[in-house]
């Protein structure tokens, strides 16, 4: 292996602070699923190609495997683990749940992730706005018309909407 | 079917919906164990060539490496049912991408170098590619060195038998195909047609691009081992593990995962023995997990396929003959290519069963592509393309609407198989599919002639007919466990694991209905060989009809336990006692009851139902049926197709879980639309070498490239299945591309034969028809 330069970082992960000894070539990815165990952010490809892996960094959707540990350091990251638990669903999670727009399950922490920077820089998007936002993360079973309507029912009942 | 039932028929919550959600849910990659090792297969660059030397030297010395496996450190055992996997690993390499050896390291990235490091000496050896060319005898071989005692696995119930290695073809050569499907006499029904169409059809390898990529979780001791896997078929990776490892069946468990996509490929393979071999070796537990280009390249995608078509009808639409001559592009693996050959040249034969002669041969030929296999759709993805394009262009040539053509030639209830020997067809719901598509998207506003729009916008509605298997699998078996214990809790086991089509959900359905109670009072667990009992897996659309055959006998065989020793408890007739929200009650005293627990206790501690389906012991034979439909806008300037919309029209039975089943149907129309348009791999011509393994290349649809396709369900029964119902997960997939291929035709005039039906081709098959015009 090409000798890759150690460094001490401090990630802040759903409101933790984390501080770690991390080699220069770790992605983010590589800390959240390998390091800190939180396997809820996924891998497709590694490099960009689908988004499975995206995260919130300082509230920015991003792929955490194009994304450096290092360069993770000092932000706030917010992860599937940090939106809600079963207990106290955030409503993307509800909706994406109920109305089976996680089939296999494995771009959903990704495609929720997105969608929460979404509502959160627009609370009432429209549907072509909702798919532009999602462009960045593939699914492979839906066809996206169950992941589209899961968004748009979560913003409705975001904004207490009956 | 009107019948109102409590749970059944209704679209209930899925039962992993909120573990998917929160990131809970444990796939087989997040599993992380104490003291675990990351392996790392070293893969061939190389289509075909036989590994001189190994060395290892310069990959031992980087920190963290803890072993290398070798062909040399392996047991050259065959597995799987039918001994057609090849050794584990093996001296000859088979395609780019192939497994030549394993390192286990203490982290992913040093096992990574340590796979980097590892120097191979190869001797080249010809590379195959060509699959017709590799029919003849004067071509070189793509398995030069195939092991002693290898079977193919047939279709049809045929017993396996040894493969000839001095052929490509599998159990063929240049005059003999693989398979053939004949009756009448082809050459007298070209004779009684008025019209004959013929053409060549093309499709490459296609993908399923599953999200999650490969991954296995193994653990060896004392005498022991353990996997956890995304595997669809956890008993047969449990058989191959204990073939390889020389173990006891009960000494091996295998527990599937749930799976991120799978779609019929994640099959068993060498990389789960793999890495079960390197647990033993290295005595710690090892952990395996594929990048996407070992996804692409080693996960038994569609094979590429060519179709030569020669059909004939007579002006009344009475077709005379089907003449098919298929290559099928097998890649080296023998697996399963036989058995979907089998289907390919039949099932399409059945669905236009008054056809009195037939003549289908199919090549499976091996060469040094990537390994392909049952991807969704499997056969029927493979056929439909070529014939329900031909069908499309038969009705032009005769003027006959093209869903009238297609009926009046179509199977019927009652009728025998050519698809599955001595069996009798059930229902047949595809005429009322057709008539329900054909409303929906609006049939009438067809032109009959192409180029009816002015302009160089052009549209233009097709259609096509799909027969697909819905569960009914002579080869498949499931069994299925009821067990309410003395506290009263009930559980459901079922071998199958979930790829995301929330099997359990519409399974637990199934209990709860039979049992009458709420989907929630059902528990249990799936996919662990160690905890539940044997099930082929889900293929083949056979979850919700095979295994929701056997769990509804196992729930029915509760259910006459609890009513049966209930009866002898409460001193009544089992006539006069009633199941009861948990408990069993007198009917005509219902306050006179017992709860599970207290009935389960006096039976014993438990009671088991137990229930099996396997669709030998039936005569009567059931598939799904569909009809596709699609509108598009093509751009004659440019070649640009736009989907402006697609309707997925489906005999379903009955639906289970209408909100699953809308999923499955719209996500099978998502792939096969992509199919369609987009993906599908080329390759290096002189290399072999997959030039697009990538997603931002792989080109599988995004949230801007679907339509919101519009499903339609047709609920008629099918009384081979307790609640009538069919499997529906593929069928949705089949239809799309030949329905695109033929409202491309009815909007520009042009016959597109290849797929994916890119812009170039569009473009390609207008200037021809300029040409021809000119």
């Amino acid at each position: 292996m090409d000798d890759q330069e150690s460094h001490n970082i401090t990630l802040t992960i759903n409101g933790s602070a984390h501080r770690l000894d991390i080699d220069s070539n770790w992605t983010l990815n590589d800390v959240l699923r390998n390091r800190l165990d939180l396997t809820g952010t996924k891998r497709a490809c590694d490099y960009g190609g689908c988004g499975s892996c995206t995260v919130l960094m300082d509230g920015v959707d991003v792929y955490s495997c194009s994304i450096l540990a290092v360069e993770a350091s000092g932000k706030e990251i917010l992860t599937i683990e940090g939106l809600g638990t079963k207990e106290n669903l955030h409503p993307l999670q509800k909706s994406f749940a109920l109305s089976y727009a996680a089939q296999c399950g494995w771009c959903t922490p990704g495609m929720i992730m997105s969608a929460k920077a979404l509502l959160d820089r627009n609370p009432k998007p429209t549907e072509a706005e909702v798919r532009a936002a999602l462009s960045g993360v593939l699914c492979r079973c839906t066809g996206y018309t169950s992941i589209v309507n899961a968004v748009l029912e979560a913003a409705s009942v975001m904004r207490g909407e009956p | 079917m009107s019948e109102e039932l409590l749970t059944v028929g209704k679209s209930v919550a899925p039962v992993y919906g909120i573990e998917k959600a929160t990131g809970e849910l444990r796939f087989a990659a997040d599993i992380n164990l104490p003291n675990m090792l990351w392996m790392k297969i070293v893969r061939s660059p190389h289509a075909h060539a036989r590994i001189v030397e190994v060395n290892g030297a310069a990959t031992r010395q980087i920190p963290g490496v803890v072993a290398i496996l070798t062909h040399d450190d392996v047991p050259k055992v065959l597995f799987g049912p039918y001994q057609e996997e090849l050794y584990p690993l093996d001296q000859e390499v088979r395609f780019v991408g192939d497994s030549v050896a394993a390192v286990a390291a203490e982290d992913w990235n040093s096992a990574e170098a340590a796979a980097r490091a590892i120097e191979v000496k190869y001797e080249l050896l010809p590379p195959v590619f060509d699959a017709e060319a590799a029919v003849r005898p004067q071509s070189p071989l793509a398995v030069a060195y195939m092991p002693e005692g290898v079977l193919a696995r047939p279709g049809g119930g045929r017993p396996a038998t040894a493969i000839d290695a001095s052929s490509n073809v599998l159990r063929g050569d240049a005059d003999r195909p693989t398979v053939l499907n004949a009756r009448g006499d082809v050459a007298t029904g070209f004779l009684q047609s008025d019209c004959v169409v013929e053409r060549v059809f093309r499709q490459s390898h296609v993908g399923a691009v599953s999200h999650e990529p490969r991954a296995c979780v193994a653990v060896y001791e004392d005498g022991q081992c353990t996997l956890w896997c995304s595997v669809q078929d956890p008993y047969r990776l449990q058989e191959s593990v204990a073939q390889v490892l020389g173990l006891p069946l009960a000494c091996v468990r295998v527990v599937s995962t749930n799976l991120g996509g799978a779609f019929g490929v994640k099959v068993t393979g060498r990389f789960a023995v793999l890495t079960a071999l390197m647990a033993r070796q290295t005595g710690r537990p090892v952990k395996v997990w594929f990048t996407r280009e070992e996804e692409s390249l080693d996960s038994h995608n569609r094979s590429a396929l060519t179709h030569y078509v020669k059909v004939g009808a007579k002006k009344n639409g009475t077709l005379t003959a089907f003449e098919v001559r298929t290559f099928l592009d097998n890649g080296f693996w023998i697996g399963l290519g036989e058995n979907i050959a089998q289907h390919i040249c039949t099932r399409p034969m059945d669905l236009y069963h008054r056809c009195p002669n037939v003549k289908w041969e199919v090549f499976v030929v091996r060469t040094n592509h990537p390994t392909t296999g049952p991807y969704r759709g499997r056969a029927d993805a493979e056929s439909h393309f070529a014939i329900e394009s031909v069908l499309d262009e038969l009705a032009g040539a005769i003027q006959m609407d093209p869903i009238e053509f297609r009926l009046k030639n179509r199977l019927h209830e009652g009728d025998d198989l050519c698809s599955a020997p001595g069996k009798i067809m059930s229902t047949v719901w595809v005429e009322e599919a057709a008539r329900s598509g054909a409303k929906a998207i609006g049939w009438e506003r067809r032109s009959p002639r192409p180029c009816a729009t002015p302009g160089p916008r052009k549209n233009g509605i097709g259609m096509a007919l799909v027969i697909h298997s819905c569960g009914s699998n002579p080869a498949g078996t499931s069994e299925a466990e009821v067990v309410v214990d003395r506290e009263g809790r009930l559980s459901f086991f079922s071998g199958t694991p979930d790829q995301g089509s929330e099997q359990q959900t519409t399974l637990r359905q199934m209990v709860a209905e039979i049992l009458a109670v709420g989907l929630d009072d059902v528990h249990g667990d799936n996919a662990d060989t160690a905890t539940c009992p044997f099930d082929s897996g889900p293929f083949s659309s056979r979850t919700v009809y095979a295994t929701g055959i056997a769990a509804s006998r196992a729930a029915q065989a509760a259910k006459k336990q609890l009513l049966e020793q209930a009866a002898l408890l409460l001193q009544r007739e089992t006539s006069a006692v009633a199941l009861d929200n948990g408990s069993v009650s007198v009917r005509a005293e219902p306050w006179r009851k017992m709860a599970w627990g207290e009935i389960a206790a006096a039976a014993g501690g438990s009671i088991r139902g137990k229930g099996i389906h396997n669709a030998k012991d039936d005569n009567l034979f059931a598939y799904g049926f569909a009809a596709a439909f699609a509108e598009v806008e093509i751009d004659v300037e440019t070649g640009e197709v736009k989907i402006l919309r697609l309707v997925s029209s489906h005999d379903v039975g009955r639906a289970i879980n209408p909100m699953i089943l809308d999923g499955q149907i719209l996500g099978g129309a998502a792939q096969g639309l992509g199919y369609a348009m987009t993906e599908g791999f080329c390759f290096d011509a002189r290399t072999g070498t997959a030039l697009n393994q990538w997603f931002l290349d792989l080109r599988t649809p995004s949230i801007l490239d679907v339509p919101n396709i519009e499903p339609v369900v047709v609920e008629l029964g099918e009384p081979t299945h307790p609640f009538g119902a069919k499997g529906c997960s593929e069928i949705s997939y089949v239809g799309v591309a030949p329905a695109i291929a033929n409202a491309i035709f009815n909007a520009a005039g042009i016959r597109l034969t290849e797929l994916p039906m890119t812009p170039d081709r569009v473009l390609k098959a207008l200037q021809e028809a300029k040409g021809i015009a000119a």
